[in-house]
């Protein structure tokens, strides 16, 4: 093959002086589909910045065709033809497709944007994620998943020798993440350099040629991914035997009920009924943005509900809010970490804290030892790593979400809400937290698991609500559990009108 | 759903989309301003005379600029609490300058200048040094007071007859160069430059990785909102015919509450142009019917109050009664 | 745990203490007086330091609610005219039947957090955004005054408010007094209680907060009351110190009060800070007017001096990373 377009050799980074990468050298040839595998905080993102120009290596160069490049920045960086589809989204959804495709490379014609270039340029770049809304439409009115796929067209339309992808299909409904992967097949085809990271191995076997792991920002693998299986690809990671992710399946459900809704509506949701026995695990499955969240923040009290007859833990009707909903013994674990689970710039400590501060009488007097003991116990019941004092941000993804589950254990809630718990969160923390799941359904709390992983639902729940449209499609036993009958479910429309 | 010939879709058309989709977040807002402009014309038909539509249009215009000039920081996530020391400064510097060997170009030229500069000096400290907005501004207001009350200790100075008997007499002329103004900002929001203004303001960090000149876009915000602000306060001075240092003190307030009003968000790129200036052409006829109507100043406080907090808390209840 | 250890632990305490904010402004403050009495004859004197921090008192207390609203993630921009509305509304309470003038004090006070409340209900409630509710509280309240005070000063024949505002018991200031009584309790309240810690969780993330059980509604209004509460009583003992009240006098507490709450290290955005660093934030405050005073400049120049000053307090201590 050709020589790389874009490389990093032995480079290093650090903030406020803790290395992030210690001299990490990687290659992105042309007609390459290279994965970056490593858990969180391995140095994945730090290293995608360095080599799109966010940031600057500390030690080490960043390398165009050969050539090593001084001031490496994000507009030098397109220049040479380096897109990147972010992790977090960061469209302005004020701004209609077009202008957002556009931004930061608008076409001009006597200093004016030329919104004829651009309509051509950017439905061009539309046309070939399958991105078939008026270009005028403001981003703002679209689902996550689509804008995910304005995202990518956004970085096509810098016509790219070198595509970064940071976990592209997080938010992607199956539909999406086909017609992106057949993307990426025919641009790999056209000689681009793709780096693609995510956490579903499957994609990476699928779609990847190479792969170079991190680990605590050094590199322990640089290979070609040929005759290597998914249990191999862990075990580059993690650098042992993956063995089994999810625990031992079994049901622990009991015939007490925990939650019984009928005639239930919270914001997208309409009209469900739902009965949840306390020890087990409901999966909530179904597209992404089908309303499975308004589900649980409808139960949780945190957006108004109706209902036509509910009981939950022995009492009639829903939590007025949430003081109500913590005091019937719910609790809520929300997928958005750092806006809803936690407040990164406060201690570890006072995460953990928070519920306890929400449910004492205002002007108690508070204790701290008391706090400091109660905070010590759940980091090491929950192997949550690093100084509690330190603030949340420090943490790795995966430390965060264990504080934002570990905070409500002092109150011992007998129903947990769980949205989307292992988004973005690394293999070993995934296993971690199903084991703790089975835990919780085995002494008799119940969980409702949505997710957007399926293989978790498969796995862990003794039944499966797809939702589709607002409304409970189908209700699978853990006996009926397949990754096919799920998706099968959650597609339901598409497939009738097709038969029609 | 679309045509699939997106490709040959002209710009013209695109950009015509683009600004009727704009419309929709107002509309409601739009309909508001309209009947209060029809009540008003109902109880002072004198509103469709010449002279009416002038005298009306000047009352609004010095509101419609500090309107624009908030709006303009708070699209890109900032704001300014010396939107009023400005429109003093630019009064005084009209009223002191005019007359006197600059003349009314030289003058004209020098408000520019000053509200230019000054607005690029806050940007340059906001966004460079990344102090809180709020604060410097707040600081500012104090520095921005001062030098008026150096230029112009007590009320006086004057300006040419002519130039307030064009800008303020009998003929529509504000009106004129407020269509100016806005064809002026249109042209603007179709550069590169000033379209970067929202993603700047929603997000800073992905617009930079975009390739986004995130620093300059608000840099730029923040003089042209000063250009806005002492180019307000010259047109005070003109219909007052001479310079007060502190003239412009309540224009702080009320061009936070018409860009508010016109839908404009705190949080940065939430909210259009056309909003703000329909919230100041709504805020400029409550004023204005008050008067009429003979409500006291106190009335007026307390309508005035009400009302902001009325039409602010109005949608949260609208997405409740959902 | 070892006796090495706990050296190690409290020596990084004792940095932790004096690299903290508001440690530094009081540091800023001793010097700035220790080199201003070098300067200035008389401007080290007991008497005069006295009456600076006297001074300081009341941007103090506005600034203590103030502080509490910051940390809370919102703004009062109504205080100046709340503590107006104390000054001048207090006089017509004029009870005879109650000769300790305790009555009066109390009914503005109760007045006033009402208002407060109502602040808080537009927020937490109708969610208005707090700059905007202030605001219009503010425009509101200035209305009301003019219909109260009708323009002219009113003054004080209040036994207690003339005592809060003139008495030197044990040779200091009543106001200041007050002003010690208001600090501790608030310290207390915000880092040593359940309410103090939900202030800050609100103004770090709100969703974050309210998914955690945190009451925001209340707690909202509980911030916006004791503001009201605050400026109340700031207002009451400016009406002692001045023996009159007239529309317009609680105005310098507006900007002074938000300055001192940032100048005191509090984050204008929310969710970190202390009213430790307020409280040498307005000694500061007061002793750069004093200065600016000694300097016998033009109105104009003192508010150039003013503003400046401010803003270059802030590029040495005040810069913060931009967060959302």
């Amino acid at each position: 093959m050709s020589a790389p377009i874009l490389a990093a050799r032995g480079v290093s980074k650090g903030f406020f002086g803790n290395p992030v990468l210690r001299s990490v050298s990687i290659e992105l040839m042309p007609g390459r589909v290279h994965a970056l595998l490593g858990e969180n905080g391995a140095g994945k993102s730090t290293l995608i910045n360095l080599l799109s120009g966010a940031l600057r290596p500390d030690s080490g160069t960043i390398e165009i065709d050969g050539q090593a490049v001084g001031h490496h920045s994000p507009s030098e960086a397109r220049r040479a033809g380096i897109a990147v589809v972010q992790q977090e989204l960061s469209l302005t959804s004020s701004l209609s497709i077009a202008e957002n495709i556009g931004l930061g490379a608008y076409p001009r014609r006597h200093g004016l944007v030329d919104y004829g270039a651009l309509a051509a340029r950017a439905g061009a770049a539309c046309d070939l994620v399958g991105l078939h809304e008026p270009l005028a439409t403001p981003v703002g009115d679209l689902s996550l998943g689509r804008r995910q796929m304005v995202e990518i067209a956004k970085a096509l339309y810098r016509k790219p020798r070198v595509l970064i992808l940071d976990e592209p299909t997080s938010s992607l409904s199956a539909t999406e993440t086909r017609i992106l992967t057949g993307l990426l097949e025919r641009l790999r085809a056209e000689g681009v350099a793709i780096l693609y990271i995510s956490h579903r191995l499957e994609e990476v076997m699928r779609l990847c040629q190479h792969v170079t792991v991190l680990k605590d920002g050094t590199c322990t693998a640089d290979r070609s991914l040929e005759g290597v299986n998914a249990a191999g690809l862990v075990r580059l990671m993690v650098g042992r035997d993956p063995g089994d992710l999810f625990p031992h399946w079994t049901s622990t459900r009991t015939a007490d009920t925990a939650i019984a809704i009928s005639g239930f509506s919270a914001g997208a949701m309409q009209d469900v009924a739902l009965d949840i026995k306390a020890g087990e695990v409901l999966g909530i499955g179904g597209l992404v943005g089908q309303g499975q969240e308004d589900l649980l923040l409808g139960l949780y009290g945190a957006i108004p509900a109706k209902v036509a007859s509910a009981t939950v833990n022995g009492a009639p009707g829903l939590p007025a809010n949430v003081p109500d909903a913590n005091r019937r013994g719910l609790a809520y674990v929300p997928a958005d970490r750092k806006r809803e689970g936690l407040h990164l710039i406060h201690p570890i400590i006072t995460n953990l804290m928070l519920p306890a501060f929400a449910r004492m009488p205002a002007l108690k007097l508070r204790s701290r030892s008391a706090e400091r003991e109660t905070a010590m116990r759940l980091a090491t019941q929950f192997a949550i790593k690093g100084d509690l004092g330190r603030a949340a941000q420090a943490l790795s993804g995966g430390n965060q979400q264990k504080v934002a589950l570990a905070k409500w254990m002092p109150h011992d809630p007998s129903v947990l809400l769980l949205n989307d718990p292992t988004r973005g969160v690394d293999v070993e923390t995934k296993r971690e937290i199903y084991n703790m799941l089975s835990g919780f359904a085995a002494s008799g709390k119940a969980v409702i698991l949505l997710s957007s992983d399926t293989p978790e639902l498969v796995h862990l729940c003794d039944r499966v609500a797809v939702v589709r449209e607002g409304k409970i499609a189908t209700v699978l036993d853990h006996g009926e559990l397949s990754e096919e009958a799920i998706v099968a479910a959650a597609m339901g429309a598409e497939r009738e009108r097709e038969a029609a | 759903m679309s045509d699939t010939s997106l490709a040959s879709q002209s710009g013209t058309a695109l950009y015509l989309a683009i600004q009727r989709k704009r419309n929709i977040g107002v509309r409601s807002l739009f309909l508001v301003v309209l009947a209060f402009l029809v009540a008003y014309g109902v109880l002072f038909p004198g509103l469709f005379t010449a002279t009416g539509f002038a005298k009306f249009t000047q009352s609004w215009f010095p509101l419609a600029l500090v309107a624009m000039a908030q709006a303009i920081l708070m699209l890109t996530g900032g704001i300014s609490l010396a939107i009023g020391a400005l429109v003093s400064l630019g009064a005084v510097v009209a009223a002191t300058t005019m007359t006197g060997p600059l003349g009314v170009t030289g003058g004209t030229l020098l408000v520019c200048v000053v509200g230019l500069g000054i607005g690029a000096a806050t940007g340059l400290i906001v966004v460079k040094l990344r102090l809180p907005a709020i604060v410097v501004t707040l600081a500012g207001s104090f520095i921005i007071a001062g030098a008026a009350l150096l230029v112009l200790p007590r009320p006086g100075g004057a300006i040419p007859d002519w130039l307030s008997n064009s800008l303020a007499g009998n003929t529509p002329a504000a009106f004129g160069v407020l269509v100016v103004i806005v064809l002026a900002w249109k042209l603007y929001l179709a550069t590169p430059l000033g379209l970067s203004l929202y993603a700047a303001g929603e997000h800073p960090v992905g617009a930079y990785r975009s390739g986004v000149p995130v620093d300059a876009a608000r840099i730029a915000a923040y003089a042209i909102s000063g250009l806005l602000c002492t180019g307000a306060g010259l047109f005070v001075a003109a219909q007052t015919g001479s310079g007060d240092p502190i003239i412009g003190n309540s224009f702080t307030l009320n061009s936070i509450a018409a860009a508010v009003l016109g839908g404009i968000g705190f949080l940065g790129g939430q909210g259009t142009m056309r909003g703000a200036l329909a919230g100041s052409l709504l805020l400029s006829l409550m004023i204005s019917v008050m008067f009429f109507l003979g409500f006291t100043p106190v009335a007026q406080y307390v309508a005035q109050g009400l009302i902001i907090i009325g039409a602010v808390a109005l949608p949260q209840f609208r997405m409740r009664a959902k | 745990m070892s006796i090495s250890d706990a050296g190690i632990l409290s020596r990084s305490r004792i940095r932790t203490i004096v690299t903290s904010r508001p440690f530094l402004t009081f540091a800023i403050v001793a010097l700035v007086w220790i080199v201003a009495s070098f300067v200035s004859r008389g401007f080290g004197a007991y008497g005069h330091l006295r009456y600076l921090v006297e001074l300081a008192a009341v941007i103090g207390i506005v600034a203590a609610g103030q502080t509490f609203v910051v940390i809370a993630g919102g703004i009062d921009l109504s205080v100046a005219a709340i503590v107006t509305v104390a000054a001048v509304g207090l006089p017509l309470f004029a009870i005879d039947a109650d000769p300790t003038g305790l009555t009066p004090i109390l009914a503005v006070l109760a007045m006033t957090t009402v208002i407060g409340l109502v602040n808080g209900l537009g927020v937490a409630l109708l969610r208005v955004h707090p700059m905007i509710m202030t605001l219009a509280m503010a425009t509101f309240l200035q209305g009301l005054l003019i219909i109260i005070a009708g323009g002219s000063a009113v003054t004080a024949s209040n036994p207690l408010v003339s005592w809060v505002g003139n008495a030197r018991p044990f040779g200091v200031p009543a106001g200041i007094l007050v002003w010690v009584v208001v600090s501790v309790v608030v310290l207390v309240v915000m880092h040593a209680t359940p309410f103090g810690a939900r202030l800050f969780a609100m103004g770090a993330g709100p969703l974050a907060a309210k998914l955690s059980g945190v009451p925001i509604a209340t707690t909202t209004m509980a911030v916006y009351g004791i503001s009201g509460f605050m400026a109340g009583l700031a207002g009451i003992i400016v009406l002692g110190m001045n023996g009159q009240g007239y529309v317009g006098i609680g105005d310098p507490y507006l900007l002074a009060s938000i300055a001192a709450v940032v100048l005191g290290g509090t984050s204008i955005l929310g969710g970190l800070g202390t009213y430790a660093g307020s409280i040498p934030g307005a000694i500061l405050l007061v002793t750069i007017t004093a200065l600016i005073t000694v300097v016998n400049a033009s109105p104009g120049w003192r508010s150039i001096l003013f503003g400046t000053l401010i803003l270059v307090l802030l590029l040495l201590s005040g810069r913060e990373a931009a967060r959302r």
